[in-house]
């Protein structure tokens, strides 16, 4: 039963709600609540994706789900009891990339891989970014580049491990000495380039209205294609660097999810992440929902799983 | 200089029927959650947050800061009653609250706490609405060099809470150091003293060690002084006290002065700075005010001063907590955070341009601010009568609903049954250290302040490239190192011959 009467926020929800009828579910399914696991604490990015597909989810379907916080690892705690989850589809993992492609790699700890889940999708993608303060003398990577070579070092606050490894390869590439600044999260790193502790830092999307009001200018852009709010950086490929680096926040279930119900969710996250409400929304937080649907996905985290191990054993 | 039209036009907004129906509602919502431990003022407002979706913005921004505010108020009321504190910022608030309440005076510790939350919030948000924008560039200035440099003058400042044995608080002290390196190292991630559990990964949950060592171990001991007591008493009689007892007269509340005026300025400037947070003020400012006591052991048995400092610096940093989001759009705390989602959800990106682009809807914001502060008074006033009437149960109702909360705490902050065992742990270890006089408030605070001790040193090495000479380009790191050695030097000896028989530690 769909409830058209409670879709007060938007006619596009109600739409969806129509399509969503399309995409075939077993029946009977769900039998119960079905749980958004959220392996980030409450607040973060995967959090306000999470509690915003789970509410226009729960309005598309009629469905009610219920959305939990189970913080530690990066998402390691989470996925871990995930996979020892009964697989019935009622409870879905929201994770970051980092979570299944990285902490495999380096918490011997951790007890799964990427293999061991089923990828439903995915609700955000963060481009990132190496950006500076507008009032330091570099403008471009090249000038970055060139001062660090003159200074014997520059230093680059990071957020995550991930974009320690972008730092270590923009250094290997060009000979530089560049040191990263661990912090807590993005926000952390953030605080310091605009403090002017650190030469220069990778963001995600927090630095965008820093560049919008001309504080802070994008030295490269780190994923493949250039960044829409910065088309005058060059991404780090057109620079020479072979290293392209993008997020994304990711749904999974437990690996033996029977595969009818694995694709109705799937169809359903899809209809959600790509409804014009959703945009909207990712539009408000600088980002864009790029969900690669189920196949994309699997090998998404398949090849950065790889990239990352490699880097890693380095 | 301000546009002053948009100010009065802003804060008109703010005042139809609609938005102050949110306003009381948000501040009775967050004192309920606040005064309910376990239930912290972060899950109050993510659940808020989608609540919102629906209501125009102004709306749903002031509904938004006045959960948070009320929830600052709530937070002290178990932390009095109880011994428990609702929200780990209110944990300095039980050192002085608790004991004033077991000396029959729960009434007047609840009004000391709620008149200086309200004015230390009210300050702080005169300083944010007066001061946001060159206040922002000076917190943004203190990178890591400056921050270690303060953390290590806040803990010589906190030598001042170990005790009457200087030997046992350093100890207490050292165990709170140790507890902190369990989990991740924040330079290359790999794993202390973790045995393998994945959930310590991320450290030992401080508000699952701080239920369990505060609260617990309190009811442990309140428990066992039951024992053999069939039909004892209330823990804390509410009726039958003289007037005296049960307000706080205009003359007692000034005699405050300068405690909260130290309170007030520790609080903003701690808020003013994203990452260090409300717990960190409150207890700084309980031992700085401590410290600067002619007095001081009459700290922890139930001083207003000491109520003043912890209330008075908690709530001073909700105000001067979105001097950095607004301006800069860095969230100080994790309320801050939830806060940001929420503005995005209604087209407000804080930041740079927030104050050009947005500027009415901030002044209505403030206009806002400052009504809930007054509601927050009124509520609270009224409020208390409530919680005064469930605290009148006797001891043997009292210390298990106690217990129940604190294990319902301690399980929610994981969203495992994890927590419940370090709770218990905790309480454990701080049974004993209670039994054998080491000062738990030492221990708590080193937990808390270590890991930002340890993670801005460590920045503080990366940036100078271990090169102590390059110190001296940074004079405000300078001159608080000197502050530290000035305090230890001055502080430390005439303390000593000071300090009494009187144990600082909670609930002694």
């Amino acid at each position: 039963m769909i409830d058209c009467k409670v879709l007060i926020v938007s006619a596009t929800a109600c739409l969806l709600a129509n399509a969503a009828l399309a995409s075939e579910c077993p029946d009977g399914f769900p039998s119960d609540n079905v749980n958004f696991q959220v392996g980030f604490g409450a607040g973060g990015g995967t959090d306000t994706v999470a509690r915003k597909v789970a509410s226009d989810l729960e309005m598309a379907t009629g469905w009610t789900v219920v959305v939990e916080n189970m913080p530690g690892a990066s998402g390691g705690v989470m996925a871990r009891g995930l996979t020892k989850k009964n697989p019935d589809g009622l409870t879905i993992g929201v994770v970051s990339n980092t979570t299944v492609a990285i902490n495999p790699h380096v918490n011997p700890d951790i007890g799964y891989t990427h293999e061991d889940f089923k990828y439903l999708g995915t609700g955000m993608v963060l481009n990132y970014g190496l950006v500076t303060l507008e009032e330091n003398p570099y403008d471009t990577l090249e000038e970055f580049v060139a001062m660090a070579k003159e200074k014997g070092r520059a230093t680059v606050s990071v957020g995550a491990s991930s974009h320690t490894i972008a730092v270590d390869a923009i250094a290997e590439h060009f000979g530089i000495r560049l040191v990263s600044i661990p912090g807590k999260g993005s926000a952390a790193a953030l605080q310091e380039a605009l403090g002017g502790h650190v030469d220069a830092t990778i963001q995600g999307t927090q630095h965008v209205p820093q560049i919008k009001a001309g504080k802070m200018v994008q030295l490269a852009t780190l994923t493949e294609n250039r960044a829409v709010y910065a088309p005058d950086a060059k991404t780090l490929q057109e620079s020479g660097v072979d290293l392209s680096i993008e997020g994304h926040i990711i749904f999974i279930a437990p690996k033996e999810t029977p595969d009818d119900i694995a694709a109705c969710l799937a169809s359903h996250i899809m209809d959600v992440t790509t409804s014009d409400d959703y945009a909207d929304y990712m539009e408000g937080l600088e980002a864009s929902a790029g969900n690669m649907g189920v196949q994309g996905t699997t090998d998404w985290v398949a090849s950065a799983s790889a990239f990352y191990g490699d880097r890693l054993a380095k | 200089m301000a546009d002053y039209s948009l100010l009065i036009s802003g804060l008109a907004d703010v005042f139809t029927l609609t938005n102050l129906l949110f306003i009381v509602i948000g501040v009775t919502l967050g004192q309920l959650v606040g005064a309910t431990p376990g239930l912290s003022i972060i899950m109050a407002l993510a659940i808020a947050v989608p609540l919102t979706y629906g209501l125009d913005t102004l709306t749903a921004i002031a509904f938004l800061i006045s959960v948070n505010k009320g929830g600052t108020v709530g937070g002290a009321v178990p932390s009095i009653l109880l011994n428990v504190p609702g929200t780990p910022e209110s944990a300095a608030t039980a050192l002085d609250g608790y004991p004033m309440a077991q000396k029959g005076k729960p009434m007047k510790a609840m009004k000391y706490a709620l008149y200086h939350s309200v004015l230390g919030d009210l300050s702080s948000d005169v300083v944010l609405i007066l001061l946001a924008a060159p206040l922002a560039v000076v917190a943004l200035k203190m990178g890591p060099v400056e921050i270690s440099a303060l953390m290590i003058l806040a803990f010589t400042i906190i030598s001042g809470l170990v005790g009457d044995s200087m030997i046992k608080g350093l100890i207490a002290a050292s165990f709170g150091i140790l507890l902190a390196t369990v989990g991740l190292d924040p330079g290359m991630a790999s794993p202390r003293f973790t045995f393998g559990m994945l959930e310590l990964y991320d450290g030992v949950p401080l508000t699952a060690v701080s239920i369990g060592a505060l609260a617990m171990s309190g009811v442990l001991v309140g428990l066992i002084s039951l024992q053999g007591k069939p039909g004892s008493q209330s823990a804390i009689q509410i009726t039958g006290r003289p007037r005296e007892d049960s307000v706080v007269t205009f003359a007692e509340f000034f005699a405050n002065r300068y405690v909260a005026l130290r309170a007030f300025i520790i609080g903003t400037i701690i808020g003013a700075i994203p990452g260090l947070g409300s717990t960190t003020a409150g207890f700084l400012s309980y031992s700085v005010n401590k410290q600067a006591a002619k007095d001081p052991e009459a700290f922890g048995t139930g001083d207003a001063r000491g109520i003043a400092a912890s209330e008075t610096a908690n709530s001073a940093v909700v105000g001067a907590n979105l001097i950095p989001l607004l301006t800069l759009g860095i969230p100080g705390n994790i309320a801050a955070a939830l806060l940001v989602s929420a503005f995005m959800i209604h087209g407000m990106q804080p930041g740079p341009l927030l104050f050009e682009e947005q500027g009415r809807l901030i002044y209505g914001m403030f206009g806002a601010m400052l009504i809930a502060n007054f509601c927050n008074l009124g509520v609270g006033q009224f409020g208390m009568r409530f919680w005064a009437l469930i605290v009148s149960a006797p001891g043997t109702v009292i210390y298990p609903a106690a217990m129940l909360l604190c294990f319902a705490g301690s399980y929610v902050i994981t969203g495992a049954t994890f927590g419940v065992y370090v709770m218990i742990c905790a309480a454990i270890f701080g049974y004993l250290m209670r039994s054998f006089g080491f000062s738990i408030v030492a221990f708590i605070v080193a937990f808390l302040l270590t890991p930002q001790l340890e993670n801005s040193v460590l920045k503080a090495r990366l940036i100078m490239d271990d090169d102590l000479s390059l110190l001296l380009d940074h004079p405000v790191a300078l001159a608080l190192l000197a502050m530290a050695v000035a305090s230890v030097v001055f502080l430390g000896p005439k303390k000593k011959s000071r300090r009494s028989d009187i144990p600082a530690a909670t609930g002694q």
